[in-house]
């Protein structure tokens, strides 16, 4: 006899690949060391949410010793700004972060040497972090701020520039043959579940999803865009459903277009695997779009689990798993029978 | 009817205005007093981004006409923390825990939060839960919102100590600390003007009429009775694009007006640029556009069919892109196995369902370059194609983001910003249009549908010997990113498994439905959705655990891929240990459902019960009227 609630877990693997698809992909940054010890950033970044701005902040910081806060980027101005093309396919932290650290190692070299002179030190000794730029094993040290002024006076302005490439190729038209990226990131999410078999309706209860993600910037950020992806991925797997009636939308507001709320949410459990990226300076790949990828299977087959009924067609909404249940009960019977 | 007389208090301050009485609340704030905190995402009290406190209750400003709050105090997310003054402890919780992502919900979450935490300061995760049920928000998976919440209502209390809101520290590095987002404070605060909020001198509001029919030939536009209009500036159809009228991601299939021929309900066919929206509205109204209807197909196997309706003429059996992917030889390899598994599978189209609705603002500045500025996601390629269109060096043309109140890839294609283009060129002054949700959902591309058939292979110890693999996806009236999707969803189709034979034909087909185009995952879900749930199936049949069939067939380290690319060091071993430790999974052929020992552990949250946390309550009324 079947309980009213009933419990089962499923799991789903998955895989995807970084920047653009079957093809070159580049970008393009300027940095520049700025008066105060500060930092300029110039790229055709867009942020769309993701936090690619704290992202890119971050590596310049790292990239020209001072602090995130100390960063100002100027983002996407096709008048104004370098290519740094789309804002798609998992692409930012990998193209537009690696460029941006190649950019600021351009305009660090130009201030590493003139300190050096300076200090009378060979320019690989040179060090900065945090607002402060040091000789290593010396105790020469200046705040960012004194050495860009120092820098600017011998009459250098430390600027530089970078490019990154991917260098993906295109898949021959008969067989398919080809290496769409270069770099792959995989993933992996359990999902539990609780299924009403008198409403039919699924709710879940728990996520673990485990990425390799490359390198994580932010893993503050790296949850976020798991825990969103998480939850784009419930929607599309147990309610969202986009209606037509020969051309005509049946679900033209979010009352008929039903989306996630906050009592929809399974605790989401996260762990990031870096497994770096050997082909970029930074290591980072990405994850903003392969954090959806396995929730709808690894939910549908919890539910499968929990009631033995497997839905092959999304979205498993409440009528669909009562319909499901009812079938299975009868074939039961004619087998029992 | 004459203006209202309103006096209310906002934020502390009285204020005293006329206001048109068709106003909303919504509109009050926003267009009368420029308080662009407050934002539009629905307009039906659907989504709560536009909450605002009235005489100290959350309400949905869309939903209020201005008249009814007349009188009140009214309290906004720009009166929460006062100008220069410190963020609140919500805001700065929702700073702290990254629970701002595009940001455009946050306004509107955080006025939840704060009403939460005022009508009961030690409200438990459920009740938060509940009281945050008519905010919708579609980037963060709501996760960080309510540790947010939850870090406020301790650091309030005093619980917590306000140490808890600061940043984390930098340690030795930059890279992998939990450095604050940046963009959070303006965010968090109403701040952050996005393309809707932005306000130019002398600026024109645009309305677009669009086509009532899935498939129809345009026989006359007649826009006279529109231009002649008192306030309407001009009238743009395709007869106004100067150059090469044509847009896409792939395939640049698509008009930016109608060109002769609607192919999709909703399909733009003419805009109005005019003084005020409503006198924009009205003169849709007043354009006559003479329709003949054309037979429609609907279903992307009918498209397919000989003597179907063809949509484009370049693509003849309406077939958009066909990827195919081969190796080894699937025959073979279905000979070798012990066990052969066919299914079928579906997934449907889905809404981006960003909240903020598609805006932008155009104009031409004093070097005649002519300027558009909307929150797109691909704005390098758009500048590419409006020269095109518009007949101008690429110098002349230039495309300003705006912040992205979310996309999903929604907002990679350039949909609206060619009409605001042409609007701005032809009335010489800016030109600003924001979309309805309603207009939104109708007319903007959604996630392919699929429908995949499935034949595998296996020997009796899981091993995967071959794969065929079919995909058919519904891509709509136009190109966009069909093409892209299907390469993707064929690349990507089988899974991070080492299978020797594969077969695998993804083919984008096109329909008189609302176009399909990027969506997060660009087709990957949609095939990887069906091979997940196949191996599943497959498991059961073979005894197997369902992490155990994946590891037998998984990449090793220098696998060669289904397009024959050779890997270096492959990470989805280390991923599904991780997976498999992290839920303490109970290993075991799939089915055991309640049968299993590691349900309901930690890592879990408990079911939710609506109402349930008035339960107690009721219990006790009970109890005491008894």
């Amino acid at each position: 006899m079947m309980q009213r609630k009933m419990r089962g877990r499923g799991v789903a693997a998955s895989w995807y690949g970084i920047a653009r698809t079957a093809t070159i992909d580049r970008a393009g940054a300027w940095a520049e060391l700025d008066d105060g010890g500060t930092g300029k950033i110039v790229t055709g970044v867009t942020e769309i949410g993701e936090g690619i701005l704290t992202v890119l902040a971050q590596i310049a910081a790292e990239e020209l010793g001072v602090r995130p806060e100390d960063i100002t980027i100027g983002d996407n101005d096709t008048a104004r700004s370098p290519e740094a093309a789309h804002a798609g396919a998992t692409r930012q932290t990998y193209m537009i972060g690696n460029s941006v650290a190649l950019a600021c190692r351009d305009a660090r070299t130009k201030l590493d040497a003139e300190i050096a002179k300076v200090w009378g030190v060979e320019t690989e000794t040179i060090r900065a972090f945090n607002g402060e730029i040091w000789s290593e094993g010396s105790n020469l040290r200046m705040s960012m701020e004194e050495a860009v002024d120092l820098c600017k006076k011998r009459g250098i302005v430390p600027v530089g520039s970078g490019a990154f490439t991917a260098h993906g190729t295109g898949l021959d038209p008969v067989n398919g043959t080809g290496s769409p990226w270069q770099a792959y990131v995989f993933g992996c999410q359990v999902a539990e579940v609780e299924v009403d078999t008198v409403t039919g309706e699924v709710q879940v209860l728990g996520i673990w999803a485990a990425h390799d993600v490359g390198r994580a910037i932010n893993p503050r950020g790296v949850e976020g865009q798991i825990e969103g992806g998480v939850v784009q991925g419930l929607g599309q797997a147990l309610m969202e459903d986009y209606q037509l009636d020969k051309g005509h939308t049946k679900t033209h507001g979010f009352a008929k277009y039903i989306l996630p709320t906050s009592l929809d949410i399974p605790q989401i459990n996260t762990t990031i695997i870096e497994d770096r990226d050997p082909k970029s300076p930074l290591g980072a790949k990405g994850i903003g779009e392969p954090a959806l990828v396995p929730t709808a299977p690894a939910i549908m087959n919890a539910i499968y689990d929990a009631v033995g009924v497997r839905i092959k067609s999304l979205p498993a909404t409440p009528e669909k798993i009562l319909a499901a249940l009812a079938e299975r009960a009868m074939r039961t019977k004619g087998v029992a029978a | 009817m004459s203006d209202l007389e309103l006096e209310m208090h906002i934020n502390g301050r009285a204020v005293k205005r006329r206001a048109a009485p068709h106003l909303r609340l919504l509109d009050f704030l926003r267009d009368d007093l420029n308080m662009t905190g407050t934002k539009e995402g629905c307009g039906a009290g659907e989504c709560g981004t536009c909450s605002v406190f009235v005489d100290g209750k959350l309400v949905k400003s869309c939903l209020m006409p201005v008249g009814k709050a007349n009188g009140a105090r009214i309290e906004t997310i720009e009166g929460l923390a006062p100008k220069g003054g410190d963020l609140t402890e919500v805001q700065r919780a929702f700073h702290k825990t990254g629970a701002s992502q595009c940001g455009y919900c946050i306004p509107g979450m955080v006025m939840a939060a704060t009403s939460a935490l005022r009508e009961n300061p030690d409200a438990g995760i459920e009740e938060i839960k509940e009281r945050l049920g008519g905010n919708i928000c579609r980037c963060t998976g709501y996760t960080k919102i309510f540790e947010a919440v939850e870090i406020a209502r301790d650091v309030i209390a005093g619980r917590l100590s306000a140490a808890a809101l600061e940043p984390d520290p930098a340690g030795n590095s930059f890279i992998g600390n939990n450095v604050r987002r940046l963009d959070a404070p303006s965010k968090v605060s109403g701040r952050l003007r996005y393309a809707g909020d932005m306000v130019m001198p002398d600026m024109l509001h645009m309305q677009v009429l669009r086509s009532p029919h899935p498939h129809a030939r345009i026989r006359v536009i007649d826009v006279s009775a529109a231009h002649a209009l008192p306030g309407v500036a001009c009238v743009i159809t395709a007869a106004d694009v100067p150059g090469e009228d044509g847009f896409g991601v792939f395939v640049h299939d698509q008009p930016i007006m109608a060109r002769g021929i609607v192919r999709y309900v909703g399909e733009a066919v003419a805009a109005v640029a005019a003084e005020d929206v409503l006198t924009a509205k009205e003169a849709l109204r007043l354009i006559k556009v003479e329709y003949d209807e054309l037979p429609a197909v609907f279903d992307p196997e009918d498209a397919m069919k000989i003597g179907a309706p063809v949509l484009h003429d370049y693509a003849p059996t309406n077939i958009t892109k066909h990827i195919p992917i081969r190796k080894g030889d699937v025959e073979q390899g279905f000979a070798e196995a012990d066990l052969i598994v066919e299914d079928y599978y579906e997934t449907q189209q889905v809404e981006h369902a960003y909240l903020e609705p598609e805006a932008g603002l155009a104009y031409v500045d004093h070097d005649d370059v002519v300027t558009v500025i909307s929150p797109s996601q691909n704005i390098t390629h758009h500048r590419h194609m409006l020269a095109k269109i518009i007949d101008k060096p690429i110098n002349k043309v230039r495309f300003i983001m705006s912040p992205v109140g979310g996309g999903f890839g929604g907002k990679e294609d350039m949909i609206y910003q060619g009409m605001l283009a042409l609007a701005a060129m032809k009335s010489g002054r800016p030109v600003r249009l924001v979309y309805t949700r309603e207009e939104s959902i109708i007319s903007t591309a959604k996630r392919h549908p699929a429908r995949i058939t499935y034949k595998m292979g296996l020997k009796n110890d899981g091993r995967i010997t071959a794969v065929e693999f079919k995909m058919i996806s519904d891509g709509g009236a136009y190109g966009m990113s069909t093409e892209g999707v299907m390469r993707k969803a064929a690349i990507l189709a089988c899974g991070p498994y080492d299978i020797p034979n594969v077969k695998i034909d993804t083919i984008g087909v096109y329909t008189n439905n609302t176009p399909s185009g990027a969506f997060r995952t660009f087709g990957a879900m949609q095939a990887q959705f069906a091979t997940e749930s196949h191996l599943d199936i497959c498991a059961e049949k073979l005894g197997l655990d369902p992490f155990e069939i994946r590891r037998r067939n998984m990449m090793q380290d220098g696998a060669i891929t289904h397009t024959q690319q050779t890997l270096g060091k492959v990470s989805i071993g280390t991923v599904l240990d991780a997976a498999e430790t992290a839920s303490h999974w109970e290993a075991g052929a799939p089915g055991r459902g309640e049968s299993r020992s590691d349900l309901g552990g930690e890592g879990t949250r408990a079911p939710c019960t609506l109402g349930a946390r008035f339960a107690p309550a009721v219990a006790k009324v009970k109890k005491e009227v008894a």
